[in-house]
């Protein structure tokens, strides 16, 4: 697993490249990572999910977990262009509900 | 166990270490032996993720310093995967709507593989650990 993470301030909101897999191995950096982000600047996030692979319900935790965090400070987390087998476990779980998907029909 | 009462079925072994690192080595085996039993790529999909999911659900709650095994029961219809740890599972009522609240507390992956796989049964074999045991029919194309 990779991940870019630049603050856009056109946007004025984090956008996460991630790149491989997100499972109980590499879940827990890519939520640390998350945290720090907005630890240094509270803001919404825009994932890039293009090139991620592989997500369980580990990676959707930890999802969960930040977007927790960001709705306390009235934020949002919109993941752009995830696969359509990723994207299966969104809407198994009605998580397509939880967070903004967008490019991902 | 899968049963070995009957004939004509391949089995597969798999002991991984209590590790996070190794699901990945698990996905692509499970991926492998779907793949050449003629499941198509979204079943395989499915497979790969139930398989993950259940060995996420038991490395967390197996001791440390045990191995989780795999057995991959491949019969001419089916095929049946079983993963036992020395910790327990949780279950989880999938006739509730799954609320966000629920989630992050080791249910959603019982979630997940309940949705994708055909037949799915948790095992307390007490003291020796627990048992997930799921199966994933190869459909007729014919119909």
């Amino acid at each position: 697993m990779e991940i870019n993470k630049v603050f856009n301030e056109k946007l004025e909101a984090w956008v996460i490249d991630i790149i491989g897999e997100l499972d109980i191995y590499t879940s827990p950096k890519f939520k640390e990572i998350l945290l720090e982000a907005l630890d240094e600047k509270m803001s919404n996030i825009i994932i890039n999910g293009e090139s991620l692979s592989y997500i369980d319900s580990t990676g959707l935790g930890a999802l969960i977990s930040v977007l927790k965090k960001v709705k306390e400070y009235e934020k949002t987390i919109t993941i752009k262009n995830i696969k359509p087998n990723i994207k299966k476990l969104f809407d198994l779980t009605s998580l397509d509900k939880v967070f903004i998907l967008e490019g991902c029909d | 166990m899968i049963d070995k009462g009957e004939n004509n079925i391949d089995y597969i072994k798999l002991s991984i270490p209590n590790k996070a690192e190794y699901v990945s080595v698990v996905r692509l085996t499970t991926s492998a032996i779907a793949s050449r039993m003629g499941f198509d790529i979204e079943e395989i999909e499915d497979i790969k993720v139930s398989i993950a999911e259940a060995c996420t659900s038991t490395l967390e709650n197996s001791l440390d310093n045990q191995n989780i095994d795999i057995e991959f029961g491949v019969f001419e219809d089916k095929l049946v995967i079983s993963v036992k740890g020395t910790g327990g599972v949780r279950d989880i009522d999938n006739t509730k709507e799954l609320k966000l609240d629920d989630i992050g507390q080791g249910g959603l992956g019982i979630f997940i593989i309940n949705s994708l796989m055909d037949e799915v049964e948790t095992i307390n074999n007490g003291e020796e650990g627990t048992e997930i045991r799921m199966t994933k029919y190869i459909k007729d194309d014919i119909v």
